[in-house]
């Protein structure tokens, strides 16, 4: 019944991860987010103060730069410098420093697929990195609907060709309550709402709802996996 | 916006990075004439380089085209440089237009590189005339620590080093045919290098009689004065850059070079190994990737040749799954395990008995040794009557 993957991964499975705090010196924060072979490299500075013309100077606004590996940004490049700006503005706490603004840059530094979740990923560590002010954080997962229905998460390059229709999808972190011993799964997952989704492609409503099903249970394994980096790496925090 | 600033040092650090270089200290503890480490990472694509110069880094990444050739120069490809100061480098750089810095460093860059005739140009034709190769090497400045030109000049050199072209036969009925192979089927090519030129940038301080090498950003901001001189393991100087600045004396001057060109030789020996030892690595992944393929065949015999393509990915553990539904635990658990620490997934070491079996089996390692093995400038350049007689008769 489980079909496995070009690369050997089951539908469900996810390509290894790593994360490095502050790998840049000049940044004041910045986090090098790695999927198997698609790496981003997300550098922070800020906040600056001032904000630009035509944003609110009452609440903080944020910047993004988006790098390609190479040549120059075209339509695509700008459609994910405004959604990461959009889904960066919904996590921070822009009333804490208000007309300021905070710049985030990101450098794609491999490509293999999922390029815009591992984006999203690698900007959150680095604001967090960075000491930016956070509601949470932002979890996002690359879903892939096949020609036969069946959902594969975190594709890669090879496996994005063949798909009919893909979602990358944003969620918020889990919650992780100290008092109860056992958390009921179910009841604190539909408390999560979805941040961002974009979808390309042609998909049945079924289809979607297996997608944010299959990446809200994936998204919780990946924002433990960004829960224990975050702790264990900060060497101030005890 | 007015608060992109450079940084600037506060007078009482102008005057403690002074008083300290005037009896040979620096604030990072080198001597004058020391080079801060320097670490060179490939990627898994070919071409792409991330080179760590103290806190400078530099990524390259060097790519291909067919294009119709200039019409001066029908029968050689094309090499072109860009760099933009990515604002991620440091605070006072903008998107979007590159500064003045960033057209030097580019130009410093490209004159080392192409006017020296570095890369051999005429082997990247096809057809001569319609179809040539053109080189493009992107140079990302991901963290601004001083002595960009020097970084991202070693960065170009190891992209460059490490790029591979894809083979193409010419063919069809009139022989102007192009047929542009897949890797997959026929190994793709790496360029030739003739020579590898260095940059080695010296600052100046005072009235030009106090001099250090590879100077930190923060000797940047005090510095009077800069040169690089771009020299490459024979002793040839390739190119002499100093944009104005303090004046110094041509004695001094003399003497850095003869600096340089030690310099040069140590960077070129430090790219050259890890060049090799990344190949090595490279071609053993090769040799690794047939037993494998081979035993999947065995099990699905519907599998096509598709798995080869994703060498790296296959040294994963495939894991047997029984869970329908749910989230397979194990990956982020791995993950947690060995990656927590700085990891380098871009660094391409290997052990001393992987790399002495890849000697034995790979070819292509040898052929790269050959193919960057140190030419004097004089082959590289031919006889300026040489080359226009042979386009006048081309055209």
């Amino acid at each position: 019944m489980e079909k496995s993957r070009a690369d050997g991964r089951n539908p469900n499975q996810l390509r290894p991860f790593s994360c490095t705090r502050n790998p840049l010196d000049r940044a004041h924060g910045s986090a090098r987010w790695a999927q198997g072979d698609t790496i981003v490299l997300a550098a922070v500075y800020g906040p600056k103060p001032g904000t630009r013309k035509g944003e609110n100077p009452e609440k903080a606004s944020i910047e993004v730069v988006w790098k390609p590996m190479t040549g120059q940004i075209g339509k695509q490049e700008k459609e994910y410098e405004m959604t990461l700006k959009r889904t960066l503005q919904s996590i921070c706490l822009l009333t804490v420093h208000p007309n300021t603004t905070t710049s985030v840059i990101l450098q794609v530094v491999g490509n293999d697929g999922s390029l815009l979740p591992c984006a999203i990923n690698a900007c959150c560590a680095a604001l967090v990195f960075a000491g930016i002010p956070l509601k949470h954080l932002a979890v996002a997962i690359g879903c892939g609907v096949l020609e036969d229905g069946e959902v594969i998460l975190d594709t890669n390059k090879a496996e994005e060709q063949q798909l009919k229709s893909f979602a990358h999808l944003v969620f918020p972190n889990s919650r992780k309550s100290a008092s109860s011993k056992e958390p009921n799964q179910k009841e604190e997952d539909s408390e999560r709402g979805l941040i961002t989704s974009i979808t390309h492609g042609v998909m049945s409503e079924e289809d979607y709802f297996s997608c944010i099903e299959r990446g809200l249970a994936a998204s919780s394994r990946i924002s433990d996996f960004m829960r224990t980096t975050l702790q264990k790496q900060a060497p101030g925090d005890v | 916006m007015d608060h992109h600033q450079r940084w600037r040092p506060t007078v009482n650090e102008r005057e403690f990075i002074e008083r300290a270089l005037q009896s040979d200290l620096r604030v990072d503890g080198r001597r004058p004439f020391d080079f801060r480490r320097l670490k060179i990472l490939f990627g898994r694509e070919d071409g792409s380089a991330e080179v760590q110069l103290g806190d400078t880094r530099v990524m390259g990444y060097a790519t291909a085209q067919l294009v119709q050739p200039y019409k001066d120069r029908p029968n050689e490809g094309t090499l072109a440089i860009f760099t933009e100061f990515s604002p991620m480098a440091d605070p006072a750089f903008e998107p979007g237009r590159p500064g003045e810095s960033a057209i030097e460093l580019g130009r410093v860059v490209d004159r080392g590189l192409r006017e020296s005739r570095a890369v051999d140009m005429e082997s990247l034709c096809v057809v001569a005339g319609k179809h040539v190769w053109s080189v493009r090497v992107d140079l990302h400045i991901l963290d601004n620590g001083g002595n960009l030109i020097d970084a991202a000049n070693i960065a170009a050199l190891a992209a460059l080093s490490t790029f591979r072209r894809p083979e193409c036969t010419v063919g069809g009925e009139d022989g102007q045919q192009v047929t542009v192979h897949d890797p997959e089927v026929r190994d793709p090519l790496p360029l030739t290098i003739h020579h590898l030129p260095i940059a080695v940038t010296f600052a100046y301080f005072g009235e030009g009689n106090i001099m250090v090498i590879d100077p930190t950003y923060k000797e940047e901001a005090v510095m009077g004065g800069r040169m690089t001189a771009t020299i490459n393991s024979n002793g040839d100087v390739c190119s002499i850059q100093k944009a104005g600045g303090e004046g110094v004396m041509s004695s001094v001057i003399m003497q850095c070079l003869r600096i340089a060109s030690v310099k040069a030789a140590d960077i070129t020996s430090k790219i050259k190994n890890e060049v090799n030892s990344y190949t090595s690595a490279k071609a053993l992944q090769k040799v690794k990737r047939l037993p494998a393929s081979a035993l999947k065949k065995d099990n699905a015999p519907d599998v096509a040749m598709k798995e080869s393509s994703d060498g790296a990915l296959e040294t994963q553990s495939t894991k047997p799954s029984s869970d329908g539904q749910q989230i397979n635990k194990e990956p982020p658990s791995v993950v947690e395990d060995n990656k927590q620490e700085d990891v380098e997934p871009m660094l391409s070491e290997c052990n001393p008995e992987a790399q002495s079996e890849s000697r034995l089996t790979a070819g292509g390692s040898d052929e790269m040794q050959e193919a960057i093995s140190p030419k004097s400038l004089k082959d590289a350049v031919k006889p300026k009557h040489k080359r226009k007689k042979k386009q006048h008769s081309k055209s």
